[in-house]
């Protein structure tokens, strides 16, 4: 039963890239040659490779730094610094680069466009990397001493390895966040395959050129996707054990204890504190808040609300076939999942259109076709959330509690809910977190007259309105800032204390 | 507990998500839905005054030209909308092939000059707007201006000058440029705008940019400029605008376009809405507001700030053979978009 | 009376390979049984058999008298009144130890404090442990606490899957002593699963060896420690030493490198492997043809290699520790007690 619920999920999530290949297909091998290979297309490709390359760079250096700084060292006051350093988390990373553009319109090109995306995304190496760190044994690291290897190789020889998981995985999410990133590189004028698609489809709708570039970004994709899988090999998410190892003893900074908090300082400044002052400073320009901004925020708590559930229920079938069915059907699912959420929001909102206009028109231009869409792309979120749970309830649990007499409804509720509840809180917040902040495909699917913040800012801030833009922006903070906390809290729980 | 909150909190999520959206069509199902291109600011007066005077409320879906044509294409009959608003021509023409918009009324299409409209009847003209030069006064001085459009071509304005190519609105113009000097010369002319322009997002960003003198000049809207004049200046307090005139391609006036749709579940309110929108009270409530574009409808005079536009000398184009997909189709092939 | 399980033919194979085969087993009302084997043999497959947890290819289960697998018939773990001991980590580990004693109660019963203190104090823990949670207790605390959990609904049989294996040595004795201490006093029917011979020769009354999917011998410990049905199984059960011998003519006594061994019951004559235990084997320093070769001392015994230059054999045996052994010596080494002989036609091994 879970298998049909999972296929069918899996399905839905296949459209986006169906779609794709149907227009590409039908466009024939010459002309896709001739569309190809031409000056534009390498420009493009070599825009978007430079920045996925600096910014994943950039993320996992900070985020390592970041994480080791806090979880390893005696830094003074990390208990506050590890909460602050996830606050990013709450900033979009378009909110980011319209603070940056609107103070200094000057600063551009990949310089911009990685210091935006890096100061955006380091959270999501910073956590996983932060949470492996703390649960890692510490008697390696002693064996490793006493066979010889100073610190710092010790760090690169005997931590880093462990690492790899999170590291690969955040990276992944990185990388996969830049081949979708839109609003962010469109403010800066950095092109890459995103906005290039955005154009097209902008003037074209289904246009060959459109579809052709967004069949080269869902091969970019592949190519992230596998590479990090070849990377990972056949280690797994590791559950959490039954608490017998030590953690070790934290680094001592000495001297180089004030110039770390400075650096940690100075992140933060730069990815949050730039974003508020910029906003407060556009604020302080406008004429205050309008009635339009109390809709928009009805609207996005309840298309939020209403996506972030459906999300997780979705993944629930999912993520347990991932974990308790491994095999070859369920890791296809799951891949799909991942390959679809990394194509930009337009791609799969027109996929939803065309699918709805033509098998399901009742469905076209309601909160049903925005919720499909929201589920699609943020399946992934909910997915890393439900899995890390599951992985730690193993099927003997379930059985004794069958040779207790308990029912299936009472296995589930007084068991199986309350195990998994903090990963269904956490793939809540996650999801809520994104599509909140969702841009491309709302503009498209959502039923005419439905605005939400991301809408409004981004109308405002397109036109040059950056006062007007600036209350939305703020909201969007403000609602986003206690999801962070949350997911933040939850990902503690899971991780196990 | 933990998952007490976690019930708690799904709860509340609920209950939030049976909430209806405010302001939907799907809310008020008597409310005219209109598929809007148009600046949401110009169109947002219109459906005010209209509903004030008539009583019937207005729905407006906003995006972009193309998007929302080829949107409606993507729908067919299905679609749900009642009126369709576009900034420039070409967008009009596409759903116009399509076969989806009904004949306007003859009373509504007889407010208008026939120039503005296309030959057909199936859409009418709502208001104008010229193509134009805008420059910066300390970098250009009256005798180094380009004497045609096509001059922006040649080397020596390499790094010189910038538009929106990936907008509609400039999107026009090149459809007007091809309609004009043909697919030969507007092909060559592309490659030269290629290595001499610089790409911006949106006309107030090239405004900007001139006025920063990042660029010396800009091929822009008039109208952008005069609404920066009026409001506070700061993003062309260096600048001046420079109409082309002599029939060239840079002195193209676009017409924006207003039809009723086929398949409109309200027929009578959709023609009576275009009526009021090209009438003498909706073209006045244009002039008089500081959007600045040209009125077209009803012999109503345009803002007086602007410079008329029986002065502008523009090239005489038919609005209905403006081709955007071409116009896209050599634009990707020049590498541009 | 009614065995209290009843297994008859049973089968069972996973994909291509078969794990069970043709199958029986009967276990007495209130005895404890230790079915033993190797890593591989089925015994796991074959407790989850019993609790219902899979489904056989054929044969049936009967649990007092009530037939609950087999003949198209079967019933789920949750109608089966059975208890189940995995080998670590059944202890639901968001609820308190309270908690996951009350789990498979009835609403009266948790209302009811003694019944919990009760089911406490069977597994000898202490009260306060009622408010700790899993991960806060021991392993072997943890196992006791599971165990009380499924003696709480009074199950017809409890079954333990390797209860003690992934316990540190320390705590497995302790552990072990209360939990057959527990059972005992219920009269609880009882299941055990493990590899571990020691385990299972002091904990049950009743020993089944599975070998390959089958069981090969069931009867009493020393029965079956002394008296193994073949060289297999008794290795199985506890080091041996194996004799090359020859069984005279009366079929009672056979002839081996250290003399003349007394036989358990008529063997046929001729040659045969003469089984005897380690601590059969008496060794006296001292002159003799043989040699200790290497000693392991425990404290309580000794564990030695004698070796013997004219037959060229190396044997296991034991002594007491109250006698001083050491390499190089030279010994004189008889067997006592009583042998098995396995004629060598005949002898499976």
């Amino acid at each position: 039963m879970a298998y049909a619920a999972g296929l069918a999920i899996g399905l839905v999530g296949l459209l986006p890239i169906l779609f794709v290949a149907e227009a590409t297909v039908s466009v024939g091998w010459t002309q896709i040659g001739s569309f190809l290979l031409r000056d534009r297309i390498g420009q493009l490709l070599t825009n978007t490779a430079a920045l996925v390359v600096t910014c994943v760079m950039g993320c996992v250096v900070l985020g390592l730094a970041a994480a080791w700084l806090v979880e390893r060292t005696d830094l003074p006051g990390r208990r506050i610094w590890a909460a602050v350093l996830v606050a990013p988390l709450a900033v979009p990373a378009f909110v980011n680069s319209y603070a940056w553009s609107s103070q200094w319109p000057r600063f551009e090109g990949l310089p911009a466009a990685t210091v935006i995306t890096v100061l955006s995304y380091y959270p999501f190496v910073y956590l996983p990397v932060a949470g492996a760190l703390r649960g890692l044994n510490g008697s390696l690291e002693e064996c490793a001493l006493t066979l010889g290897r100073n610190r710092l190789r010790c760090f690169f020889d005997v931590v880093i390895p462990q690492l790899r998981v999170p590291l690969l995985g955040g990276a992944l999410l990185v990388g996969l966040h830049i081949l979708a990133e839109f609003g962010a590189l469109q403010m800066i004028g950095y092109e890459t395959f995103t906005t290039a698609i955005l154009v097209q489809y902008q003037s074209t709708f289904n246009g060959t050129a459109a579809t052709m570039l967004s069949g080269v970004l869902l091969l970019c994709c592949l190519l992230l996707l596998s590479g990090e899988v070849a990377v990972r090999g056949r280690a797994r998410y590791s559950p959490i054990g039954s608490g017998a190892s030590r953690p070790a003893a934290p680094a001592r900074l000495g001297l180089g204890r004030w110039p770390a908090v400075s650096a940690v300082a100075l992140l933060l400044v730069l990815a949050v504190g730039v974003p508020v002052v910029g906003i407060a400073r556009w604020w302080s320009h406008g004429s205050g808040l309008s009635p339009e901004l109390g809709a928009a925020l009805l609207n996005t708590l309840r298309l939020s609300a209403m996506g972030a559930l459906a999300t997780v229920v979705a993944a629930l079938p999912v993520a347990w076939l991932a974990v308790r069915r491994r095999g070859p059907l369920s890791t296809a699912i799951e891949r799909c999942a991942y390959l679809t959420s990394s194509l930009p929001g337009v791609v799969v909102a027109l996929a939803l259109v065309t699918a709805s206009v033509r098998l399901l028109p009742a469905a076209y231009q309601t909160s049903a076709l925005v919720l499909a869409g929201y589920v699609i792309l943020f399946l992934p979120r909910a997915l890393v959330c439900l899995r890390s749970v599951f992985g730690q309830i193993g099927p003997e649990l379930d059985e004794v509690a069958r040779t207790l007499g308990a029912s299936s409804v009472k296995r589930f509720s007084r068991l199986t809910f309350p195990l998994i509840a903090p990963g269904l809180t956490a793939g809540v917040a996650f999801v809520f977190l994104a599509a909140s902040t969702e841009l491309t495909a709302t503009l498209l699917l959502a039923p005419t007259g439905t605005v939400t913040l991301a809408t409004q800012f981004w109308s405002h801030s397109d036109s040059l309105d950056y006062a007007a833009a600036a209350p939305y922006a703020a909201t969007m903070i403000v609602l986003a800032a206690p999801l962070t906390y949350l997911l933040l809290h939850q990902s503690r729980v899971v991780r196990g204390r | 507990m933990p998952s007490r909150w976690l019930l708690a909190a799904l709860a509340a999520l609920l209950a939030l998500s049976a909430c209806s959206t405010p302001g939907s069509a799907a809310e008020d199902p008597e409310a005219l839905v209109v598929y809007n291109a148009q600046h949401e600011s110009l169109t947002g007066l219109w459906a005010e005054r209209f509903t004030r005077d008539t009583g019937v409320k207005v729905v407006l879906r906003n995006g972009r030209d193309f998007e929302l044509a080829n949107q409606i294409r993507a729908e067919g009959a299905a679609s749900p909308a009642d009126v369709f608003l576009t900034e420039n021509s070409p967008a009009m023409s596409l759903v116009e092939q399509g076969g989806q918009f009904a004949t306007v009324n003859a009373d509504t299409l007889a407010q208008v000059p026939k120039r503005y409209s296309t030959s057909t009847g199936k859409w009418v003209g709502i208001a104008a707007r010229s193509t134009a030069f805008v420059y910066n006064t300390a970098r250009l001085s009256a005798d180094e201006l380009p004497a045609s459009m096509m001059d922006l071509a040649d080397p020596s304005w390499q790094g010189g000058w910038g538009a929106s190519a990936g907008g509609a609105d400039y999107q026009a113009i090149i459809s007007a440029m091809l309609e004009l000097e043909g697919e030969k010369a507007t092909s060559e002319w592309l490659a030269g705008m290629k290595a001499n322009f610089r790409n911006y997002q949106g006309n107030n960003a090239v405004l900007q940019a001139v006025n920063n003198g990042e660029i010396d000049g800009g091929i822009i809207y008039h109208y952008y400029w005069y609404r920066d004049q009026a409001k506070t200046k700061e993003n062309s307090n260096n600048t001046r605008l420079h109409f082309f005139g002599n029939k060239d391609p840079g002195a193209f006036v676009s017409v924006s376009g207003g039809g009723v749709l086929a398949s409109a579940k309200r027929p009578e309110q959709a023609q009576q809405f275009l009526k009021f929108v090209t009438g003498p009270v909706g073209q006045q409530v244009l002039a008089e507001s500081s959007e600045f574009e040209y009125s077209v409808g009803s012999k109503v005079p345009s803002n007086p700030a602007l410079k008329p536009l029986t002065e502008l000398k523009s090239p005489l184009v038919d609005p209905s053979q403006l081709n955007g997909p071409k116009v896209i189709e050599l634009m990707t092939r020049a590498g541009i978009i | 009376m009614t065995p209290a399980l009843e297994i008859r033919s049973l089968r069972h194979v996973f994909g291509p390979t078969g794990v069970l085969h043709d199958l029986d087993l009967d276990v007495p009302a209130g005895s404890i049984t230790a079915i033993l084997g190797p890593s591989g043999c089925g015994k796991t497959t074959l407790l989850r058999l019993m609790a219902g947890f899979d489904r056989p290819t054929g044969g049936t289960i009967r649990l007092t008298g009530q037939l609950v697998t087999g003949n198209g018939h079967w019933v789920s773990p949750e109608k089966r009144n059975i208890g189940y001991v995995a080998q670590e980590g059944s202890l639901f580990p968001h609820l308190t130890v309270r908690r996951n004693l009350e789990f498979g109660l009835s609403r009266a019963e948790r209302r009811d404090p003694r019944r919990v203190a009760e089911l406490i104090a069977q597994v000898s823990l202490e009260p306060d442990h009622l408010k700790r949670f899993p991960h806060q207790l021991s392993g072997g605390q943890q196992q006791r606490v599971a165990l009380a959990r499924t003696l709480a609904r009074r199950p017809a049989v409890v079954l333990l899957d390797e209860p003690f294996t992934a316990l540190d040595t320390g705590l497995r004795a302790t552990t072990r002593e209360a939990v057959a201490a527990a059972l005992r006093r219920v009269g609880m029917t009882t299941v055990l699963v493990t590899h571990d011979q020691g385990e299972a020769l002091s904990f049950a009354d009743q020993i089944a060896v599975m070998i390959g999917g089958r069981i090969a011998q069931i009867g009493q410990a020393t029965e079956v420690y002394e008296a193994p049905v073949d060289l297999e199984t008794a290795r199985l059960i506890g080091d041996t030493v194996e004799l090359a011998g020859t069984v005279s003519g009366d079929g009672r006594h056979a002839q081996t490198a250290v003399g003349p061994v007394v036989l358990r019951s008529d063997t046929p004559p001729g040659p045969a492997t003469i089984l005897l235990r380690p601590e059969q084997l008496k060794v006296r320093t001292g002159p003799g043809a043989w040699r200790v070769h290497s000693v392991e001392y425990f404290g309580h015994d000794y564990l030695m290699d004698v070796f013997s230059t004219r037959a060229g054999l190396s044997l296991k045996a034991r002594a007491a520790g109250t006698v001083e052994y050491a390499p190089g010596q030279s010994a004189d080494v008889v067997a006592a007690g009583l042998g098995t002989a396995f004629p060598l036609a005949s002898s499976r091994s």
